[in-house]
């Protein structure tokens, strides 16, 4: 193809994104770091106020735990479902893309119904008279994580599943002909190589959780912020667009970081040397 | 001038990789010839500055008298047979053949009635409501040759094409394609790594290396007398001697006196023999001989062949006659089987 | 294979957790109460037609099938060409371009929202409805860069040539060889992009104004200040339109095609 013509091909999609990402994005963020004695002022003081702390931190936290918890289970149930016959492979894969389907605040909203003070789980612990008053699940930390978990779960399942097809039965057959167990020919053939995609699923629930917004507006509250929700409260409710701002490229580079430290976690695991991200 | 002349081409890829150096070939009316050389040679480079796919940054390709270096692909006219046939999968064999036509805006009638003709040349008519994935190596190889043939090319490009079919069927579609090309009449030009399926084929074969051709000849003379240590190794010449030239003589390092009858050129210093030329001395034998202790054997079918190591180094002998390893034997090179190469 | 036990229990358990909540607002919409309750005392429809009554959610539901749908579209017209000139050409930091085009993914929505409405809507002075747009826009670019990318990637290019050889010239050549068979990627891209965007959120959070609100956006806002079954009411209808729209999905693309 011309060269000239591939051009022509990818310019309006560059101007659209240049005009409605770059450019806003550069407005928005160069006036938080301005030249002179000390440009990144305003990231220091955010990250030396206790409160602003408190918020990264929790942001932070329920990341690195609802990955853990979409890993634990979602990995066991990928593996399952990759064995499975080619019928029920369909059913669970449909089973699991559905909740992808639908909208984060219908999946948040179940959690209301289920965590709130007249919530399923009161209502079933008064009933049977383990507590008297209803006890505080909703708008904790804990709500956000089973949210963000309930959340992001299918997406790492459909993510791992789909590496794991691709590995043949016969390499599971090959592992226990050479005398390993089912167990130990899983974590030493399939878990390694369906790192990538595992890797990969991983960055995609941590960044998710780090900048969703829906989940942890409805199950966490406003006494228990995330970055997403502090910006809109900053932006919004406090008229503190500055401040919004520095939030704003925090959570950029956060995400970047995450990005590029699982892939090159990702590249020195992956000893077959191809990029499989 | 030649029906269709490459001169001078030269295609580098990344501005450094130099891919064809210095292109030239002559290919008159109404032949068949053969690209042949191993992968990364240039051939199908060259193939693809024919059809337009590459504009070459130096030299022209004429066909017919007329400068055809910038016209871009579509508008040359020449049917191309790929690797992997590139059928389009969304049409039915019959459009699939008819497409060319239909892009040339021929009337309705004028194109059933070609389509079907040559649907019946390549004897398809019965799949020509069938699309391409419901139809064997074979059956879609044909399309190919149906959908290429259809528009009256100039030219025929054959890329490959027989190298996905199995070895059976590679057979009888060489000797179809050959038909079909005979019966037509249309130039053709044919790229491939197989030297069997090429020598079978064609009316003459450019033998290909780095870039360059290094010898164009018919099948026959290819054969028997390849000109450099390249194209003999390529076709089959498996045991090659440095030799020295002493009067009418030549001289291996080690003594050895060969006489050879072959013409050769000025330079062309290095023996070459195919395995199944060699034969074993008669005792008194000394002229064009070789003395070497037998190694691995290997069972071929119809021979053995013998892995011998002679102070010329290993050859390859194929014969009936049974030794053991360890054994010596004389190794006799006719001086008519004996083949004189550049290096 | 034989089947662990162990393993088994453990999908179970994973797959119970997934389906129940949502098999709790299915239930809780047909509850005749004015409050939540589950397992429901009585039962009744009133929630479903309380729906369809409410203007806000109407109006919403249009605004973000209009968006979703425009977004979709633009995606596609600027998307397509981009994806092709990609996998085609041998441009030089092709990779570099191809992580532009990906980039809107790295940026959190909440930001994007952010961004667009403090640069397009208040410095520019853009309608809130084309910020929304630009909005969307990044979340479905992404989606149409990758899957049809992919699909490219698959493609048999001789294909193209061997039309090109017949005489097609190359823009012809591409919508009569090229887009008939990706043509799935091209349907699984626009399927993906065109729900994701209607149930994004953070992008348009900050890109709202007056009669401009999606509807997951007022959805959110209902709840916050409301608990009665309307909310699961409405969950049931959107649920029972992606049923409908995965089978559909499953019978023409499979259902893997949304599991890009």
């Amino acid at each position: 193809m011309k060269k000239s013509s591939a051009f022509i091909m990818v310019v309006p999609g560059l101007v659209i994104l240049a005009v409605c990402l770059f450019l806003p994005l550069l407005r928005v963020i160069l006036p938080t770091i301005p030249a002179g004695e000390y440009p990144l002022s305003s990231y220091v003081e955010f990250f030396t106020d206790e409160y602003y702390l408190k918020i990264f931190l929790r942001t932070v936290k329920v990341a690195v735990i609802t990955t853990a918890v979409c890993m634990a289970a979602g990995v066991p149930t990928a593996y399952f479902i990759s064995r499975c016959g080619k019928k029920w492979r369909g059913i669970l894969l449909a089973v699991s893309i559905f909740p992808m389907m639908t909208n984060s605040v219908i999946r948040s909203f179940a959690w209301i119904n289920i965590l709130g003070s007249n919530g399923i789980i009161n209502q079933f612990l008064i009933a049977i008279g383990l507590i008297e008053k209803p006890i505080q699940l909703l708008y904790t930390d804990f709500a956000i994580i089973i949210g963000s978990v309930y959340l992001f779960l299918p997406l790492m399942i459909v993510t791992v599943a789909g590496v794991m097809e691709n590995i043949g039965d016969d390499m599971m057959e090959a592992a226990q002909s050479l005398g390993a167990n089912r167990l130990l020919a899983f974590m030493k053939v399939i878990f390694p190589m369906s790192l990538p995609g595992i890797i990969v699923g991983g960055i995609l629930v941590f960044t998710g959780t780090l900048t969703a917004y829906t989940t942890p507006q409805l199950l966490g509250g406003n006494r228990n912020m995330v970055m997403a929700t502090f910006i809109y409260q900053r932006a919004m409710s406090v008229g503190d667009w500055q401040g919004a701002a520095v939030i704003a490229m925090i959570m950029i580079v956060v995400t970047l970081v995450v990005i590029k430290g699982f892939n090159a976690l990702a590249s020195r695991l992956d000893r077959r040397g191809g990029n499989h991200a | 001038m030649a029906f269709m002349t490459l001169n001078n081409i030269d295609v580098f890829y990344d501005k450094k990789k130099q891919v064809l150096k210095g292109l030239n070939l002559e290919v008159e009316e109404g032949e068949l010839v053969s690209l042949l050389g191993p992968s990364g040679c240039g051939k199908t480079t060259t193939l693809r500055v024919v059809a337009g796919f590459i504009e070459p940054q130096n030299g022209t390709f004429t066909l017919d008298g007329t400068d055809l270096t910038k016209v871009p692909v579509h508008k040359r006219n020449f049917g191309l047979v790929f690797q992997s046939y590139a059928l389009f999968p969304h049409l039915s064999v019959y459009d699939n053949v008819a497409f060319g036509l239909k892009i040339r805006k021929m009337d309705k009638a004028e194109i059933d009635r070609k389509v079907k003709n040559i649907l019946e040349i390549c004897d398809l008519t019965e799949f020509a409501s069938r699309f391409p994935h419901q139809m064997s190596g074979g059956q879609r190889q044909r399309v190919a040759l149906a959908r290429a043939l259809v528009i009256e090319p100039k030219l025929l490009l054959l890329d490959e094409p027989l190298s996905n079919l199995d070895a059976k069927l590679r057979i009888n579609m060489r000797v179809e394609i050959k038909r079909l090309q005979k019966k037509l009449g249309i130039t053709t030009l044919f790229v491939t790594h197989d030297q069997e399926e090429c020598f079978s084929i064609s009316d003459k074969v450019a033998v290909m290396n780095q870039g360059i051709i290094e010898q164009y000849d018919t099948p026959e003379h290819i054969y028997r007398h390849p000109k450099t240590q390249f194209v003999a190794r390529f076709i089959g010449f498996e045991n090659f001697l440095h030799f020295r030239k002493e009067g009418n003589l030549y001289c291996t390092d080690k003594g050895a006196v060969f006489a050879v009858d072959t013409d050769s050129e000025e330079g062309a210093l290095m023996g070459t023999i195919r395995p199944d030329d060699i034969e074993i001395a008669r005792e008194g034998q000394k002229d064009n001989v070789l003395v070497g202790t037998v190694g691995v054997r290997t069972f071929l079918g119809k021979s053995y062949q013998y892995e011998v190591n002679t102070e010329a180094g290993k050859f390859l002998v194929n014969t009936n006659s049974q030794y053991k390893e360890g054994e010596k034997i004389s190794l006799y090179l006719p001086p008519e089987k004996l083949i004189l190469v550049k290096e | 294979m034989r089947k662990n036990k162990l393993l088994t229990l453990f999908a179970v358990l994973v797959f119970a957790f997934l389906i129940i909540p949502l098999v709790i607002i299915t239930v809780t919409a047909f509850g005749g109460e004015s409050a939540i309750t589950f397992p429901i005392k009585s039962f009744s429809l009133k929630w479903f037609v309380n729906v369809f009554t409410m203007k806000s959610f109407r109006t919403s539901f249009l605004t973000s099938l209009e968006i979703a749908l425009l977004a979709t579209v633009i995606a596609m017209i600027v998307g397509i060409p981009a994806a092709y000139a990609l996998a085609r050409s041998g441009m030089r930091g092709k990779g570099i371009l191809k992580s532009v085009f990906l980039s809107p993914t790295i940026v959190p929505g909440i930001v994007i929202g952010f961004v667009l409405y403090q640069f397009l809507v208040l410095t520019l002075r853009i309608p809130v409805f084309a910020g929304l747009l630009a909005g969307h826009f990044m979340v479905t670019l992404p989606y149409i860069i990758r899957v049809v990318g992919s699909s490219l990637d698959q493609f048999d290019f001789s294909i193209e040539e061997a039309a090109w050889s017949l005489g097609c010239s190359k823009g012809s050549a591409f919508f009569k060889v090229v887009l008939p068979n990706i043509t799935s990627g091209i349907s699984a891209a626009f399927m993906l992009a065109f729900i994701n965007s209607f149930n994004n959120i953070p992008v348009s959070m900050f890109l709202s104004g007056p009669g401009v609100s999606t509807f997951p956006a007022t959805l959110m806002n209902y709840i916050e200040y409301n608990y009665d079954p309307t909310v699961s009411a409405v969950s049931v209808i959107l649920m029972a339109a992606t049923v409908l729209i995965m089978v559909v999905v499953d019978k023409t693309l499979g259902i893997a095609a949304l599991a890009k």
